[in-house]
């Protein structure tokens, strides 16, 4: 649910671009398909991708998103996020237990106390970079969380294909980053045309991330899901 | 000596053996013993190893344990991740005074030294040691504990990574390696430890890190470690550390590159061994005891066995030397025992046999008298005693039976056996005095009379003969036997038993020649006793030499005057004696038996000479004289046959003269030959007839072609009515039995006439010729048939012709 809402949310934004887009009577906005893999060529899911104007600057966003990262079953859900700089997550629990959420990285350093339900408060996220969650009490709960400037940024699905919409045509720095110890993500250069959508695909190495492992314990937990 | 040796190799043997089973059984437990303590020694070096090894890891997983308690505490993963570098070290500081790690250490992601306690100035830097930080992160788990060097100083090093929630670096934790640490593994293993340490090919050999024992034998331990830095864990050896053996035994912890760290767990032999060291002297005492105990044991039993041996032994021996009566005194009831009690029941047995032999050797089986052996013994003894005492009384009485001969060979050898068994009862009845009365053989018997004067031993003598004078019954049937005895007297008769026997012996045939029973030995009986010894030396020479001629004597027809037969008769030309007269040699020869050798000679001698006069175409029978002996000859006839053919002679010519009573000896016997020579063809004549024992039934069955009258009855004929009677008659007998009648010793013309007179065919005498030699005899026959011859005028007789006139006898 919280994803749907999270989906909808983005198509709700997009959809207001291409609107303001039309409005404005510039010139067509083009998507940009971005397909990732892993280095054997399987497609990889959860991977962030981001672009930004080569030379052009991008205005602020003029309001606070808000992102919920849900607690379930001691998991975060989902696993990664990306949020454009000044955004509030909330992190509901749902779980029957209490979690103390913190994170010791650098964009944003905070401590939740223990908490059930909707008890956290929300966290503003306003420095761009690579949040690492962590559950106090539970060792191995883990989640990313990607701050970018950046309003053209997608996460890839399941096929491992991710798009970005809207995109003026023009030259963009494509990154893509997909979790792993350090935040390195790795950028191409990638011109956006007039008409149609480009595409573009890349490959990542993901043998160091520890994004699988927490997938799949937390698919092993899905039985005891609460909804 | 045979027992000695016996003892002594039962002794010998037993000892060796028990000294070599105990000497076994020692070797062995000594060698288990010390097997066990090596053993024992070798289980305590490994469960101290186990016990070191596992002291190791608990150390290490403590250190890992509080290394995560560290990280995982929230504030210093706070201080962690937000790269506080000065609250980690004194947090890193506090938890390790905690904990009594020497070192502690944060490291990051990339390896950097963030923050040390050990030299805290000395960050930062790359971590020596990455390889302990390998490992999955997120897995909270440390898989790695070494120990390595820091900042020149050694400790077990285990690293944890700190999660914030990943892993965001390493807390190091260093747990240091010294004195006290092995301290406190000696508490626990009762091992000495020794930790030592090489830094590699240019580090310069091994070097101590922590010990618990001095550090001369540590310098020692140092030689037992190979030079290089590459070392295994190995089982123990033997080291002498400080001049005292040690078990080692060397562990390997460290499998670095640079670094070698091992620890070598050791003990000392002496203390283990002391244990087994008494246990071992305890046994060889032992040893000792029952070694001796053993020495002693098997003398005993030794002992227990020769001396009865040696005993028995000793009895045999005596056996042996021919003593049967000491019996051998051993009362056992085993082995030993029943070899004593058969040795007794053995000389027992022997003495018995030996008594058995004895008798049969001296006892004659049939009569049970003594035999010839021991007569002889006896007298020698009864000889010497009297010599030793200078005494006489030595006398014994040589005896024969008369008719025995004819006993036994007529009427079969069991009564001749039964006889002899009397006459022996007979004699031992009435000869009770005597010293030993034997039977020597055949039909001989001996008594030996000592201590009696020689009338005594006289009337002994004529009681014995009285005795067998009653006839001895067989079955019921009367059986005769006389018997003459010979006496002779010690010393006068002799001074040796064989004197005394052949002195009784010719007095006993003086006795029975003159038939008086028995007859005292004289020395007239033997004049010519030494002359008859060397007689037989000469006669043998005489045949050999050719000192014996044959002479021979007409036998002159009565009815003719002719001349058809000679006697041939034997004379001697000794060449000193001169010419011996045959009545010296004869009944010598024939007493001898000699006679035999002298018939075939004569025998071979007339038939040569008959052959001769044949040849030269005069026909003249010979007669030979031949004995009772010669007929006795089963050759005779053959060999008789093989001279006539020898020299051609028929046998018609020659003549057997045997006198009556040569027939009479033993008739059954002569019978036999006679027949077989008169079947050859030869004439047979009895000789002496008249003189001797025989029966007209036996003279009728007899082959004889001639009777010869014996010349006692022709020289008392004349004017002898009964001599004249029975030559007569005998001639008549003579004559109606088929027989040519010879009268023998015609001395003069009276006799000549008288027996023409009586129908006698032949006459013999000097009357005639005396015997002459062959030459002799020639000449005489030619004078006898010359034509010319003047004849002696005759006297009464003139119914016959006109006796014959002869020449003078030479």
């Amino acid at each position: 649910m919280p994803g749907v809402l999270c989906g909808l949310g983005s198509v709700a934004a997009t959809a207001v671009g291409v609107i303001l887009a039309v409005a404005t009577g510039m010139a067509s906005a083009a998507d940009l398909e971005v397909t990732v893999h892993d280095l054997s060529d399987e497609p990889l899911e959860d991977a962030v991708v981001y672009a930004e104007p080569v030379g052009a600057s991008l205005a602020p966003s003029r309001e606070v998103a808000h992102v919920k990262i849900d607690q379930v079953n001691k998991e975060f859900v989902p696993l990664v996020t990306v949020v454009r700089t000044h955004t509030e997550i909330n992190f509901p629990n749902s779980d029957d237990f209490r979690h103390s959420i913190y994170s010791f990285s650098q964009p944003k350093i905070f401590t939740t106390k223990l908490y059930s339900g909707k008890q956290a408060p929300p966290v503003l996220f306003d420095k761009p970079g690579l949040v690492v969650l962590g559950c106090n009490i539970h060792d191995m709960m883990a989640a990313w969380v990607v701050v970018v400037d950046t309003p053209y940024f997608t996460k890839t699905a399941a096929g491992g294909k991710g798009l970005l919409k809207g995109l003026e045509p023009g030259d963009y720095r494509v990154s893509v980053w997909y979790p792993g110890p350090q935040f390195t993500p790795g950028t191409s250069q990638v011109r956006v045309a007039a008409d149609g959508n480009s595409h573009f695909a890349v490959a990542v190495d993901s043998s160091a991330s520890p994004l699988p492992a927490l997938r799949a314990r937390a698919a092993a937990g899905t039985g005891k899901a609460r909804h | 000596m045979r027992i000695q040796r016996l003892r002594t190799r039962i002794i010998v043997f037993f000892v060796a053996l028990l000294a070599l089973v105990q000497l076994a059984a020692f070797a062995l437990v000594n060698a288990a013993n010390s097997r066990n303590a090596h053993q024992k020694i070798e289980e305590e070096l490994s469960v101290g190893e186990r016990v070191f090894q596992r002291l190791l890891s608990q150390n290490a997983q403590n250190l890992t344990e509080d290394a995560r308690l560290l990280a995982s505490d929230f504030a210093f993963r706070e201080a962690a991740a937000t790269q506080d570098g000065a609250t980690i070290t004194s947090a890193l500081a506090n938890h390790g005074a905690r904990i009594g790690a020497g070192a502690m250490l944060f490291v990051g992601l990339d390896g950097r030294v963030i923050a040390d306690t050990l030299a805290p100035q000395r960050v930062p830097r790359q971590f020596e040691y990455p390889r302990l930080l390998q490992q999955v992160p997120g897995s909270g788990s440390a898989a790695h504990v070494d120990i390595e060097l820091l900042s020149g100083k050694t400790f077990q090093l285990g690293a944890v990574p700190v999660m914030a929630p990943l892993a965001i670096g390493w807390v190091v934790v260093g747990l240091p390696v010294d004195d006290a640490f092995a301290r406190d593994l000696r508490q626990l293993t009762s091992l000495d430890v020794s930790f030592l340490q090489n830094s590699g090919a240019g580090g310069g050999g091994w070097r101590s890190l922590a010990t618990t024992v001095g550090a001369d034998s540590e310098a020692d331990l140092v030689r037992y470690l190979p030079p290089t830095a590459v070392v295994t864990s190995f089982v123990s050896r033997t080291a002498t550390l400080a001049g005292v053996d040690h078990q080692i035994r060397v562990v390997a912890l460290n499998s670095g590159p640079d670094l070698r760290v091992v620890a070598v767990l050791h003990r000392s032999l002496a203390e283990a061994l002391s244990v087994f060291a008494r246990l071992r002297n305890t046994l060889s005492v032992l040893a000792f005891t029952s070694l001796g105990l053993s020495i002693l044991g098997s003398v005993v039993i030794a002992l227990n066995i020769t001396r009865p041996l040696s005993k028995i032994a000793g009895a045999a021996a005596r056996i042996e030397q021919g003593d049967y009566s000491h019996p051998v005194e051993i009362s056992r009831a085993d082995e030993i025992g029943v070899l004593a009690s058969s040795l007794n029941h053995m000389r027992q047995g022997i003495a018995e046999r030996e008594r058995k032999i004895l008798t049969l050797a001296y006892q004659d089986p049939l009569t049970g008298l003594a035999n010839r052996s021991r007569f002889s013994e006896d007298l020698e003894a009864a000889i010497s005693g009297a010599r030793a005492q200078a005494q006489a009384g030595v006398s014994i009485l040589l005896m024969d039976l008369d008719r025995f001969k004819y006993v036994n060979d007529t009427l079969g050898h069991s009564v001749g056996d039964h006889v002899l068994e009397q006459v022996a009862r007979r004699i031992e009845q009435v000869a009770s005095a005597a010293s030993c009365i034997a039977r020597l053989g055949g039909d001989e018997f001996a008594v030996l009379l000592t201590g009696l004067t020689p009338e005594c031993v006289e009337e002994t003598a004529r009681a014995i003969i009285a005795a067998l004078e009653s006839p001895i019954l067989y079955q019921e049937q009367p059986l005769d036997v006389g018997t003459s005895i010979g006496i002779a007297h010690f010393p006068e008769h002799g001074h040796d038993a064989q004197t005394l026997v052949r002195n009784a012996d010719i007095a006993m045939y003086a006795a029975k020649r003159n038939k008086s029973g028995c007859q005292s030995y004289d020395p007239h009986y033997d004049t010519h006793q030494q002359e008859h010894l060397s007689l037989l030396g000469e006669l043998r020479q005489a045949v050999e030499a050719n000192e014996l001629r044959l002479y021979y004597q007409p036998k002159v027809s009565l009815h003719s005057a002719n001349v058809n037969s000679v006697e041939a008769l034997l004379r001697w030309h000794h060449p000193k004696r001169g010419i011996v007269s045959p009545a010296l040699f004869i009944p010598f020869a024939e007493h001898t038996g000699y006679i035999k050798v002298l018939t075939q000679w004569v025998l071979a001698e007339a038939i040569r000479q008959c052959g001769e006069w044949c040849r030269a175409g005069l026909r003249l029978q010979i007669s030979v004289n031949i004995s009772a002996r010669d007929l006795m000859n089963r050759e005779l006839p053959d060999q008789i046959a093989a001279m006539l053919e020898h020299h051609a002679v028929p046998a018609v010519l020659l003549c057997l003269e045997i006198t009556e009573s040569g027939f009479m000896e033993d008739p059954a016997h002569a019978q036999k030959v006679l027949d077989r020579l008169a079947a050859l063809g030869l004439r047979l004549a009895i000789d002496d007839y008249g003189t001797g024992y025989s029966s007209l039934s036996y003279i009728m069955k007899l082959p004889v072609q001639e009777l010869k009258i014996d010349r006692s009855f022709i020289s008392r004929m004349i004017g002898n009515a009964d001599s004249s009677t029975i030559v007569r008659s005998t001639i008549e007998l003579g004559h109606s039995l088929g027989m040519k009648v010879v009268a023998e010793g015609v001395e003069d013309l009276e006799g000549w006439n008288l027996l023409r007179h009586f129908g006698c065919d032949d006459a013999q005498g000097y009357y005639m010729s005396p015997p002459l030699p062959a030459a002799d005899l020639l000449a005489w026959m030619h004078a006898h048939d010359a034509p010319g011859a003047p004849r002696a005028a005759s006297g009464t007789e003139t119914a016959h012709a006109p006796p014959p006139v002869f020449a003078q006898r030479l």
